[in-house]
């Protein structure tokens, strides 16, 4: 194992601390303009019409009509579907109509609330309810189904097995809206420069960017750059929304060839941007008559808004995590993504994984409480381990220790003591849940649509420069990576260089996304550095590249969706525990106690830091993160309403960590970024169910809906423990 | 128009400004600078001239008058009210509890009263004390105004175009009465905005119940006292309050009229009211209650 040293700061610690770093925000450039969107007003409907004040000289606004003959007014994510324009239709609140340009903000923001915009209005769907019962006709093709996936594993019919079974359970869960809340907004800069559109940008892909926009002035990838400018959080918020910024810019740079700035005010960037998609996820359980459990049958709806944006694999992760930790005889499902008159859904730390371990989690705890079992010991007897076949009917490769992530965090949180003495309704909980997240991209995505590649230089002074696509927003890659290379060559630290990723510097080495940058370009990154040692003396100046390989006998099939989904896994184990105010249905969160396999630690501060932070969005998700949509809009619009805990709100946690190195990562370390959050709502959810002795099967649970709970709710059971 | 922004030197000169201008008063500025937001790098929009009042030493402070009652100028901020030995605790209470530490710094009492905002903290303690406003004009105008008076309606004061709020006088101290409680259903733990809060206390003499206020905010377009609900509790024995505690609630539930969340607003207040009667019924030692 390796052991990474944790006495030196982060690359980016000072600057940031001391205030010295540039975000976009704070470029200025000469004769720099500045830009705003215009964006549709209601969910549904046809524009009618489009009346702009008089623009005064050196103010200019485009919008579709505008579009050069040989461009295409779309934005190319995995389909080309979300439209650079709303051209003519909107599709929900928010849709760009247009790009208004100008010197001065405030006349800027004044002429724009001066155009007028008339519509049709036409009945909008909003929830996944109403995309079901088509409420207003279709949104797209004849049932609303953006896409949808089924897959099936294990022997036996199910509609069988649950006819036969001794008891079904059948359970509901839904999960809501979350805004991202990133601290700082989305942005960038275009500028013309030598011949190529030029973007300075907050963002996760810079080379997203670039293949999304071109098409729209009929360019090509090659002639824009892509620079990424430090980033103030993302959390997936920035992985394919910036091309909805990168959009109408690249337009406007067109005709003006000047630096034009756009920057999203809070207000915009909460009301006016992508979002967790909410869910429904609907389990039948067939048991026998000792409570095991037979088969798992479920339907996975998610909320994926009006265009598909990554809905397409958001629903595939949501699909292949509904299983859990755990391994059943045989297990089902069937995933839908809706299509809905709201803001698209798009990438949250999670990607579709959190909604259904909420999910499975929450059931299989019912499911133990019906059966009068602690869930802790139910749970325990349907994890999955190495060789066990999992729902894409690939084989777990790993040895997978989540006995010892349940045994650590229980014994450290004295979870079975409190379990029997906190009972049901007595005000105090403790919950529990198990997690896990597939590193990197799914199957052979990494080999088949990506194939990343990365390049280490030794320079003249001695210093290691790396070279790749990935970003560091926050998440510490740029100091893991200086890491890796440093271990690797046998240098200091201080030696080896990161960049902002330069898309005309850089190779493409993939989105910073699917937790994959430490555990697939981190791993490329080891492997150049070993070539650069073994050729270290043979120039001052030297360059190696490493291409990404996927190991074999691995099989994937991406047309069925059949074989080894993940090679890789995180793992997780977390224990809350709460108390509740009787009076008013306040809940103060007493402890949170969590466990993690995350392969092996290249800096351990960075990955204490990742599990604190996970830990705490994911009980703001499920707890007090409340994003209401009525009627296509949503209801909050600032921090002041849309409520993330604070570190008042949560104890200090206690870390654990049970490491199963990975065999083709770097040192052995595996993705983590995502596994971090999935689990910690549904612990916090049990936790408050058990404390209030309630049934609790949605996300999320502000102070109002606990007292809802209390006075409305199914009992968890009645006799108290 | 004479000018977009006055900065007072003085009282005088504030209100000789007032006077020949109809403008907006600033003090704190948290709210109004947060309402005249028109987007990233761009001039906040007031349609009138702003009158800036924060620096005024005559309106900042707190202090006991010579008849007892506390005496808390316009321009003191929620720190400052914090911080003083003669603020009443339910006050103090509030205060404390006001967004996070950078707004406190900079959040006004006459600010928090002019915004009638049916969410502001400092209103519902200010209603249980019979606190009361007093404004001045040029040339030696004052009115003292109760402050139900003064909060006329939502987001609207009994305020005149050449008037500014000077101070509040309160005539309750924590002697006055026997038991005192406090508690703010916030969104968080931190920079929370009210939810509901509620505030009550009795005045238990010979166990007679002698005085017993309730005032609750974020439950209706302004705070919430109903002298009427409070007259079932007064006169009674302590120890037959317990019996009157649905009453009393049930009572002070039909004064109430939140909007949104409204069986959560309702089910809480009627809890609250509940615990504190439990108390005081019980002829506890603790005087205050969160």
């Amino acid at each position: 194992m390796a052991d990474m040293r944790n006495d030196k700061a982060r690359k980016d610690a000072i600057s940031k601390a001391s205030g010295r770093e540039t975000y976009v925000g704070d470029l200025s450039l000469d004769g720099m303009i500045y830009a705003c969107l215009v964006r549709t007003s209601v969910p549904r409907g046809i524009i009618k019409s489009i009346t702009l004040p008089p623009l005064p000289d050196g103010y200019y606004y485009f919008d579709d009509r505008n579009i050069p003959e040989n461009g295409r007014n779309e934005l190319w994510m995995i389909q080309k579907d979300w439209k650079c324009f709303a051209a003519g239709s909107s599709g929900y609140v928010g849709e760009t109509i247009g790009i208004l340009c100008g010197p001065d903000r405030t006349l800027l923001y004044s002429l724009r609330d001066q155009i007028k915009v008339e519509y049709e209005e036409q009945t909008p769907a909003v929830s996944i309810e109403d995309s079901l019962a088509l409420v207003g006709g279709p949104i797209i093709g004849e049932n609303n189904y953006h896409c949808t996936v089924e897959l099936q594993a294990g022997d036996g019919d199910i509609d069988e097995i649950m006819k036969n079974a001794y008891r079904v359970v059948e359970e509901k869960f839904s999960t809501g809206h979350q805004e991202h809340m990133h601290l700082e907004t989305n942005g960038m800069m275009v500028n013309y420069e030598d011949g190529k559109y030029v973007y300075y940008a907050s963002c996760q892909c810079p080379f997203y960017i670039r293949k999304s926009v071109a098409g729209i002035i009929g360019a090509t990838p090659e002639d824009i750059i892509v620079r990424q400018m430090s980033t103030g959080g993302a959390f997936g918020g920035k992985e394919h929304f910036p091309d909805v910024v990168a959009g109408p810019l690249i337009l406007a740079e067109y005709y003006l060839k000047k630096p034009i700035k756009l920057i999203f005010n809070r207000e915009e960037d909460t009301q006016f941007s992508v979002k967790r998609h909410p869910s429904v996820v609907k389990f039948k359980t067939a048991l026998d008559r000792k409570g095991n459990i037979l088969a798992m049958d479920s339907i996975v709806y998610y909320n994926a808004g009006r265009y598909l944006a990554s809905s397409y694999i958001v629903i595939q992760r949501g699909c292949m995590h509904i299983e859990g930790v755990y391994k059943f005889p045989v297990a089902r499902t069937r995933g839908y993504s809706m299509a809905t008159n709201t803001f698209p859904s798009c990438a949250f730390r999670g990607f579709g994984a959190p909604q259904t371990i909420f999910a499975v989690e929450t059931h299989m705890t019912h499911i133990a409480e019906k059966l009068g079992v602690d869930p802790v010991e139910y749970k325990r007897r349907y994890l999955i381990k190495q060789g066990d076949t999992t729902i894409t009917n690939g084989k777990i490769v790993e040895n997978v220790r989540t006995p010892e992530l349940i045994e650590k965090v229980c014994k450290a949180s004295d979870y079975f003591e409190k379990s029997r003495k906190y009972g049901f309704g007595s005000g105090k909980g403790i919950g529990f849940s198990l997690y896990n997240h597939g590193g990197a991209f799914t199957g052979n995505g990494e080999s088949a649509i990506i194939k990343a590649v990365v390049k280490v230089c030794k320079r003249k002074d001695g210093t290691v420069l790396i070279k790749a696509g990935q970003t560091e927003m926050g998440q510490g890659f740029s100091s893991a990576v200086c890491r890796i290379a440093a271990k690797t060559l046998g240098i200091p630290y201080e030696k080896v260089i990161y960049k902002y990723p330069d898309t005309s510097v850089v190779p493409d080495s993939g989105p910073t996304a699917a937790s994959r940058s430490t555990m697939v370009p981190g791993n490329l990154v080891m492997k150049a550095c070993e070539e650069l040692k073994a050729r270290w003396d043979e120039a001052d100046e030297l360059e190696c590249e490493a291409h990404y390989e996927h190991p074999e006998g691995y099989p994937w099939d991406q047309a069925s969706f059949q074989g080894y989904a993940y090679l890789g896994y995180g793992w997780g184990a977390c224990v809350v525990e709460v108390e509740v105010d009787p009076r008013t249905a306040e809940t103060k969160i007493k402890g949170i106690w969590s466990a993690h396999d995350v392969g092996n630690c290249i800096d351990p501060l960075i990955v204490h830091g990742q599990v604190n932070g996970g830990i705490a969005q994911g009980i703001g998700w499920a707890s007090t993160e409340l994003l209401e949509n009525k009627g296509g809009y949503f209801k909050q619009h600032s921090m002041s309403d849309y409520i993330i805990p604070t570190s008042m709100d949560l104890p200090a946690q206690e870390v654990y960590y049970a490491n199963e190195p990975y065999k083709w990562g770097p040192y052995g370390a595996k993705g983590m970024g995502e596994l971090v959050f999935n689990g910690s709502g549904a612990a916090y959810v049990d936790a408050l169910s058990r404390a209030i002795n309630r049934k609790i099967d949605s996300i999320p649970n502000p102070t109002e809906v606990i007292m809802g709970h209390i006075l409305h709710s199914e009992k968890l059971t009645e006799d108290k423990r | 128009m004479s000018e977009k922004l006055h900065i007072a030197q003085n009282l005088e000169d504030a209100l000789l400004f007032r006077k020949e201008n109809d403008c907006i008063v600033m003090a704190g500025s948290s709210d109004l600078m947060v309402s005249a937001y028109q987007g990233y790098g761009a001039l906040p929009k007031f349609d009138k001239p702003v009158l800036l009042i924060r620096n005024l030493e005559e309106l900042i402070g707190v202090r006991r008058n010579s008849d007892g009652t506390v005496e808390i100028g316009a321009c003191t901020t929620s720190r400052q009210i914090v911080e003083s030995p003669d603020t009443p605790w339910v006050l103090k209470q509030a205060a404390g509890r006001m967004g996070a530490v950078a707004l406190r710094n900079s959040a006004t009492i006459g600010g928090n009263i002019a915004n009638a905002s049916p969410k502001g903290d400092t209103p519902g303690p200010l209603y249980l004390l019979d606190a009361v406003v007093n404004v001045m004009s040029l040339d030696g105008g004052r009115r003292s105004i109760p402050i139900r008076d003064f909060i006329i309606k939502f987001r609207t004061i009994d305020l005149k175009n050449d008037e500014i709020i000077t101070s509040v006088t309160i005539p309750v101290s924590d002697k006055d009465m026997t038991y005192w409680f406090y508690h703010k259903i916030g969104t968080r733990a931190a920079n929370a905005i009210s939810k509901l809060t509620l505030c009550a206390c009795a005045k238990v003499s010979w166990g007679e119940v002698k005085d017993f206020r309730i005032a609750a905010t974020a439950s209706g377009p302004v705070t919430n006292r109903s002298r009427d609900v409070e007259n079932i509790a007064i006169g009674l024995k302590f120890d037959e309050l317990a019996a009157k505690a649905s009453e009393i609630s049930g009572a002070f539930d039909k004064v109430i009229s939140p909007r949104a969340m409204p069986e959560f607003r309702r089910e809480a207040t009627r809890r609250m009211i509940e615990f504190f009667i439990d108390k005081v019924s019980k002829n506890s030692y603790k005087k205050f209650y969160n």
